[in-house]
């Protein structure tokens, strides 16, 4: 396997127009690189063991089951053409179907020993070990060199598509340019967090960590993020859009990488990936930065892959916890969980489905613990199924004190994202690592979790602060007025103390929040506004209390039902009138009931993903609908018009 | 307090090249760490304070374990206390890994041991606890953090009582002085000079400070009716116009 000192688009500086992402993120971290340990065999038994080699290569080869022999043949031509429909077949049910099939326990063969089947074709290969490790991962049990393989791949990976002179011809479903970032960031993670269990590790290990330099390293990840967008020129391009620049205009700001679609959304999911990543560090507000220019909405012809889609949210909604802006984290979570409500009936069967309702039902849980911290009506719906998903908790929540706090803490470790250090143990210092392995061998706490364990306390010690507010609160809603004395009575608590508690109330019912108006400014900006619907303030001794209350909604139900009604009156109207002979109508009521139903889901489709295009795909399909209905029939109602 | 978070984003007195540095991806440079530091030293003597720029320096902390400098640490978190109830105490902490235990310092850390100190103190800040807040910073025990740190920091007093004056400020209308000088560790012509540059009043009778009416300490009981607006109804109107 091919492998180089450094990693080539980090270490690439005769290309003119690298020059400057070299420097603006550089090689920081990277400068003491050493070779990855792989053995090379001396020079007189190398004769012997490429023979060996090859023969166990052959016998390996003849092992593949020829389907899958034929599978990965057509693969490989339907990238060489760059056709994207058979690669998206290809892509998203063969190598499923044949991974269900012959890999499910074990390894894909290895990237060697298919080569001869695509002319060992570098890039395919690339790509070939990119969908290789991550089955490595999803299934079986990564081991060290598994580890650093997948790493060098990446970075083999993005060193062509980055490096390459000029932006390379490859096309890739726009799904599959999600996962390689994806798998990157969490292969990363995983890497991190394991990095940082120093017990266990086999001598091996310890060598090979000691001496892995940057695979891995935090910077080296952020490198490749930050290049790609970069060089696809993402956030231009992004901007541009949305000043309505003419196509021809924005050809011209985004160049030669960001017009091809391949950069442009491997620019946009750098973006989110880079979201994941601060996130994971624990740098919430770079974390809503780098998304500056994001519109974070379901117009966007970047929410077409809805796994991104859904992290995008998840993330930032768990930024705006992290900033105490609970009610943006629940509009976020909210709108999101909406969103996946809506398309799960067309994406049960999708592989990602089950990704998906995981990350859902995580944030449930954080939509759960930011409601009891910031009680809102904004959608009783979402909030009646984390009401029963977490019942347990939500009891323990209402009954306040030490048990709500337990309760918290279940949530937030449940649905928390996976925090890592940044920084690896000393393992590159044989003698304090054996320090640390002996110390963490006593010590019960995997070091793992400190991170995570920090972020919580955080969390915690703002809950805390926030535990008597219930109990104030259904007090204070008896009264317009009340003496500070006698509450403080009936509470049975100091009445200084109270005082002091209903500063620190009053002080948590506002918060920074996103208000209409504030779409195209990014989202670490705000508005300070109210949150709770009770309201008080203390003259002297003497506490006055005024509630907020919501009058009655009746608009959605109207326009819900409105558009409910137009529709039943289409679909009625282009249905074919009852009576004519037998035959005929079996014909035309197939066509039509065919036509339709898949007229009203791809309508449905298109208000939840982009409208413009596809919309007027829409009314093609229909007008196509009713032109095979018409056909055979002479009556026909309001087809004409389409 | 602004209504809007712009200027805890960009504060207006922020510099170019630190607006540079905090926007830009030359943040991860660590050539740039001592340009951070300076700035971060400004603020302390100035009596400004940048966040954001702040979080930065931490960042490069996090990354390059080599840069890291316990007194810088502390100035951060110590600027970062007096923005309670604002949450940029725990974003900085959020920055601070675990060190390793080999880090090579030629000097004890301090931080380990003022690190509980200051989250305890911000604790108070942020529940309001501004009596047992005094009584703890005061107290002989954190006579180092006094001695060694807070006291560069140019107004740190001031700062605090600022915090304090945005919770009074929301919560109530009038305020014995009693109270009021307990939140403030003021007292006697202290206390009502500082009311007095406040704005606002003391009645000397009853003596009972009046806290002038803002949006916060001005309540009415309101019945929030929806309003309906023309996105809402854009399918519907479509809709009639498509058939009309």
């Amino acid at each position: 396997m091919s492998h180089q000192g450094v990693p080539l688009w980090a270490a690439d500086a005769d290309l003119d127009d690298d020059v400057e992402l070299n420097l603006v993120i550089g090689n920081y971290g990277q400068n003491n690189f050493e070779d990855a340990p792989i053995q090379h065999p001396h020079l007189d038994e190398a004769a012997m063991i490429a023979i060996q080699q090859h023969m166990a290569q052959q016998a390996a080869f003849s092992q593949i089951p020829d389907v899958v022999k034929a599978f990965i043949v057509r693969f490989y031509q339907a990238v060489l053409e760059n056709n994207l429909d058979e690669i998206t077949v290809a892509y998203e049910s063969g190598w499923n179907k044949y991974t269900e099939k012959f890999y499910a326990r074990t390894e894909w063969p290895e990237a060697e020993i298919i080569a001869p089947l695509v002319n060992d074709d570098p890039i395919f290969l690339i790509l070939y070990r990119e969908l290789y490790y991550r089955h490595v991962y999803s299934r079986l049990q990564p081991n060290i060199d598994d580890r650093f393989h997948s790493y060098e791949n990446s970075c083999e990976l993005f060193n062509y598509l980055l490096n390459s002179d000029g932006p390379v011809k490859l096309e890739l479903p726009e799904q599959w340019l999600w996962d390689i970032i994806d798998e990157f960031i969490y292969q990363y993670q995983v890497f991190c967090s394991w990095r940082s269990k120093v017990k266990n590790k086999t001598e091996d290990e310890l060598v090979m960590l000691g001496e892995g330099g940057p695979v891995w390293s935090s910077y080296s990840v952020l490198n490749v993020l930050y290049s790609l967008m970069q060089k696809s020129k993402i956030n231009e391009y992004i901007v541009a859009q949305r000043e309505g620049k003419s196509p021809e205009e924005i050809a011209e700001i985004v160049g030669e990488y960001g017009q091809r679609p391949l950069y442009r959304m491997l620019g946009y999911f750098s973006i989110i990936g880079l979201l994941r990543v601060h996130v994971l560090l624990g740098d919430f507000t770079l974390a809503l930065k780098v998304m500056e220019n994001v519109e974070l909405n379901q117009k966007s012809p970047f929410s077409r892959v809805t796994a991104c889609h859904v992290t995008a949210y998840y993330y930032v909604g768990f930024c705006y916890i992290m900033l105490k802006r609970y009610p943006d984290a629940i509009r976020t979570f909210v709108t999101i969980l909406n969103f996946i409500m809506r398309m799960r009936q067309y994406h049960t069967r999708s592989y990602q489905y089950d990704q998906i309702s995981k990350t859902a039902d995580r944030m449930y849980a954080l939509f759960a613990l930011c409601n009891a911290l910031s009680p809102t009506r904004l959608d009783d719906n979402i909030a009646n199924i984390a009401k029963e998903r977490f019942s347990e908790q939500y009891a323990k929540i209402s009954r306040g004190g030490q048990e709500a706090l337990s309760a918290f803490e279940e949530l937030f470790i449940y649905a928390c994202p996976k925090f890592i250090t940044a920084n690896p143990p000393p393992y590159d210092d044989p003698s304090t690592i054996s320090i640390v392995v002996n110390s963490a061998s006593s010590a019960d706490a995997p070091s793992g979790l400190d991170a995570t364990q920090r972020h919580l306390a955080l969390f915690l010690a703002d809950v805390a602060a926030q535990l008597p507010v219930p109990t104030l609160r259904s007090f204070l809603k008896l009264y317009t007025s009340l003496d500070a004395k006698k509450l403080a009575n009936f509470l049975d608590v100091d009445e200084e103390e109270m005082v002091q508690e209903m500063m620190a109330m009053k002080q948590a019912s506002k918060s920074l929040s996103r208000v209409p108006g504030m779409e195209n400014t990014g989202l670490l900006d705000g508005r300070w506004t109210t949150t709770s619907d009770l309201n008080f303030v203390i003259d002297e001794n003497m506490v006055h209390i005024a509630e907020s209350t919501v009058g009655r909604r009746y608009a959605g139900w109207f326009i819900k039902n409105t558009e409910r009604a137009q529709k039943i009156f289409d679909d009625l109207k282009h249905m074919p009138l009852p009576g004519p002979p037998a035959s005929l109508a079996n014909t035309a009521s197939q066509s039509s009931g065919g036509a339709n139903p898949r007229a009203a889901a791809s309508a449905i489709a298109a208000s939840v993903s982009a409208p413009g295009g596809s919309v007027r795909e829409t009314t093609d399909a229909q007008g196509q609908g009713q032109k095979t209905s018409a056909a055979p029939r002479k009556v026909a109602w309001g087809g004409v018009r389409a | 307090m602004d209504s809007t978070a712009t200027s805890w984003i960009t504060p207006p007195a922020r510099p170019e090249l630190i607006e540079n540095l905090v926007s830009g991806v030359d943040r991860y440079n660590p050539n740039n760490v001592s340009i951070l530091e300076d700035y971060l030293y400004h603020q302390i003597r100035n009596e400004e304070y940048d966040c954001l720029a702040n979080l930065a320096i931490l960042k490069l902390y996090q990354f390059n374990p080599e840069l890291y400098n316990p007194d810088v640490v502390i100035n951060i978190l110590i600027k970062a206390l007096t923005a309670a109830p604002s949450p940029d105490f725990n974003l900085c902490v959020a920055l601070l890994d675990e060190r390793p235990i080999n880090a090579p310092l030629e000097e004890p850390d301090p931080l380990p041991a003022l690190l509980p100190v200051l989250r305890n103190l911000h604790d108070h800040l942020f529940r309001c606890r501004f009596p047992a807040f005094w009584d703890i910073y005061r107290s002989d025990e954190l006579e180092a953090l006094r001695d060694n740190y807070t006291v560069e920091v140019v107004g740190f007093d001031n700062a605090v009582r600022e915090v304090v004056v945005r919770a009074v400020k929301a919560a109530f209308t009038r305020i014995s002085t009693a109270r009021l000088g307990s939140y403030l560790a003021l007292s006697g012509d202290d206390l009502s000079g500082y009311v007095a540059k406040l704005g606002w009043t003391i009645d000397s009778v009853t003596s009972v400070v009046d806290v002038p009416p803002n949006p916060d300490n001005q309540i009415e009981a309101t019945v929030v009716q929806e309003s309906i607006k023309l996105p809402q109804l854009a399918k519907v109107i479509s809709h009639s116009a498509l058939k009309a």
